[in-house]
């Protein structure tokens, strides 16, 4: 890597270097310092677009989308964590990567959930497994003695989880929590992933601004917004992020060659 | 700098920090160096490299073809220009030469009359450097793809041989075989593992502590002083059996795990998989410490040789991925450079801890030394040096000013 200023231990560093004049240039706002993962939540949350599921389902960030904005991951790690603990944000399992999850706020899964519910048989029982998952519970899935012996749950209530949802089948006695009506986000973000690394694929020598990804238009096969994709692929690494002197440019990562 | 010397001096600071602020220093100036080049000898790519702990100055290296390879690093001529030459090679003429790969190469870690090497050809043999012979020769039945001997070990001399062996004969485990060095014979057998083992390292703290790292995804500790099996096996969820799919549980990584390190201090262990992730673990609790790296790029079908600094006050590691080395802070999980140089993939690297240099072999039969940079001699004083036919005193450059002339 040419390096134009050298690598420097913090020890030797008693002022702190400016930052790379691109970051500047295109306005982005990287936090230094005491990172707050809820303020990037929110920001996040507000990329996820709403009306696409007609309101059924509450904003869902990925967060992995957090690693594109914040540069230290143990940290980010460690407060996702943390807001999982106080009982503020819940974490699911999606099942298209095994590492990949999703990351919702509790009310606003509470709120979506009951709406989804209204007027069903299944609303009480719903209403009893929140209230024993949001203030404590941080698992991601469950088996049957949990169910059965600490939340008191019978056979036909979990039955009428699943329907409901809430619950998905992960293997025989064993269920993950998840969001219901997700399939259809699902389906949409893996083609919406698919097309905008192609994007980035086709450009000349597989390389693209961010800015102008950001200002392309979308085929049909990209529901969600830009700039939601973007954060997803820069923070699962499929593209290289490599900073320049007009802005961040991405780069396809072809598995391959390093 | 100056007011590190200035406060050791003083008695303000303990000594070893300002040997570990110009460690640290050195380390963050890795280059490649146009001085500096090691002689070229495999024809096929490099698989190990080790370099004996004694002195720092012979480095073995091992290839795909066989041949074993002892250099001298030491730079005893005067100028700074320095090629580390070979001095011995077992080469493909040697009667006792290995058929196939030379997988690992270890020297004896108490003086270096002695070094053990293991290979594809299914033996592991125990060199006397002095005559290039082996002194002894283990069989075994299948492939070896690591071995490793206890750094620390006064109280026995054991080597850990790893086999893989081929599921289609007859019934056999993967098992990793213990062997004494002093009697020449097998001592016993770990098992454990469901798949091939790839790497395998004894702690650097305990001499009776062992890590091994296989195909079924699992990270094993053993105690060999124990008759029953492993200690405990290495969770990367922690025990949170709630987050994977119910075959992913209880694994290290979410693939193959090629590759293992202990940091130096023993307390710390990092391995590899080929899911691309790095993990640490706590080598006493066997807890995930969950530094995230972000994604380690690894596609080695065999064991990845990857090595820690020692003596930097943050410590790194140094990982081959794909044609580069990636250098990352060891609890902080940044990505700290990529060391950029090779034509092919890196296998293996390994760094000199006293003079804080890293070097690395890879299918481009190259082994590249990265040497610490720190500061460029004056172009200027050269030249005016060699003009003036050799004079030895060069003008401090703030003692120059710009109206005189140097013709008076």
């Amino acid at each position: 890597m040419n390096r134009k200023r050298a690598l420097i231990a913090d020890t030797f560093c008693l002022t702190k270097r400016r930052r790379c004049a691109a970051d500047s240039v295109t306005g982005d706002s990287q936090a230094d310092g005491a990172a707050d993962i809820r303020s990037s939540l929110k920001y996040l949350v507000t990329l996820f677009s709403r009306k696409l599921f007609n309101d059924s389902l509450p904003p869902v960030v990925l967060k992995h989308q957090l690693y594109s904005l914040h540069n230290d991951k143990t940290a980010v790690d460690k407060q996702v964590n943390e807001l999982r603990e106080n009982g503020e944000l819940l974490m699911f399992q999606l099942g298209f990567d095994s590492e990949a999850f999703a990351l919702v706020f509790a009310e606003d899964y509470r709120a979506k959930v009951l709406q989804g519910e209204a007027g069903r048989g299944t609303l009480g029982t719903v209403e009893k497994f929140l209230a024993k998952l949001i203030p404590s519970c941080s698992d991601l899935s469950f088996n049957k003695e949990k169910m059965l012996k600490e939340f008191l749950f019978t056979d036909s209530e979990i039955t009428q989880l699943v329907k409901s949802g809430v619950l998905t089948v992960r293997d025989a006695g064993s269920w993950w929590l998840s969001i219901p009506n997700s399939g259809k986000f699902i389906k949409y973000f893996i083609k919406g992933r698919k097309a905008v690394l192609g994007m980035v694929k086709k450009s000349k020598y597989g390389e693209i601004l961010k800015t102008e990804l950001e200002g392309r238009r979308t085929t049909s096969q990209v529901k969600f917004q830009m700039k939601y994709h973007i954060h997803d692929i820069i923070g699962a690494e499929l593209v290289e992020c490599i900073q320049t002197t007009s802005g961040t440019l991405l780069r396809h990562v072809d598995g391959n060659v390093n | 700098m100056l007011s590190f010397l200035y406060a050791r001096q003083s008695g303000l600071d303990d000594p070893v920090r300002l040997r570990r602020a110009e460690s640290t220093r050195r380390v963050l100036s890795l280059k490649l160096n146009h001085n500096r080049d090691v002689d070229r000898i495999h024809g096929n790519g490099i698989n190990t490299l080790d370099i004996e702990v004694i002195d720092g100055r012979y480095m073995l290296s091992g290839g795909s073809d066989g041949v074993i390879v002892i250099y001298d690093l030491e730079n005893n001529s005067k100028k700074p220009q320095y090629t580390c030459k070979a001095i011995c090679t077992v080469g493909r003429s040697s009667r006792h030469v290995h058929k196939f790969s030379v997988e690992t190469v270890q020297w004896y870690p108490h003086d270096t009359g002695m070094f053990v090497s293991s290979s594809f050809d299914k033996t592991m043999k125990v060199w006397d450097t002095e005559t290039l012979k082996p002194a002894e020769e283990f069989q075994f039945d299948g492939n070896v793809y690591c071995h490793h001997m206890s750094p620390v070990a006064r109280r026995h001399s054991l080597v850990a041989a790893l086999l893989c062996s081929v599921l289609a004969v007859g019934t056999k485990d993967p098992k990793v075989q213990l062997c004494d060095l002093k009697s020449g014979s097998r001592i016993h057998i770990l098992q454990g593992h469901r798949g091939e083992i790839l790497s395998v390292r004894w702690s650097p703290r305990y001499d009776h502590i062992l890590a091994t790292a296989s195909t079924d995804s699992r990270v094993r500790i053993w105690d060999v002083r124990r008759a029953s099996g492993s200690l405990f096996t290495l969770d990367q969820h922690n025990g949170d059996k709630s987050k994977v799919s119910s075959e992913a549980v209880n694994t290290a990584h979410n693939g193959r795990v090629n590759g293992l390190c202990f940091t130096a201090d023993g307390l710390h262990l990092l391995s590899t998989g080929t899911d691309d992730r790095m993990r640490l673990w706590n080598s006493g609790t066997g807890e995930n410490t969950l530094v995230n790296y972000g994604k380690v790029v690894n596609e080695s079908r065999k064991g990845l040789k990857f090595t820690v600094s020692r003596g930097c006050s943050p410590e790194f590691v140094f990982v081959p991925c794909g044609s580069s080395v990636a250098v990352y802070g060891l609890h902080s999980g940044e990505l700290i450079t990529m060391l950029r140089g090779h034509y092919n993939n890196v296998d293996c690297c390994e760094f000199h801890p006293d003079y804080q240099e890293l070097y690395s072999g890879g299918k481009d039969c190259n082994i590249l030394a990265w040497v610490p940079v720190l500061r460029q001699p004056g172009i200027e004083d050269d030249e005016t040096n060699s003009k003036r036919g050799g004079t030895q005193a060069a003008i401090n450059p703030a003692f120059e000013d710009a109206w005189s002339s140097d013709e008076d």
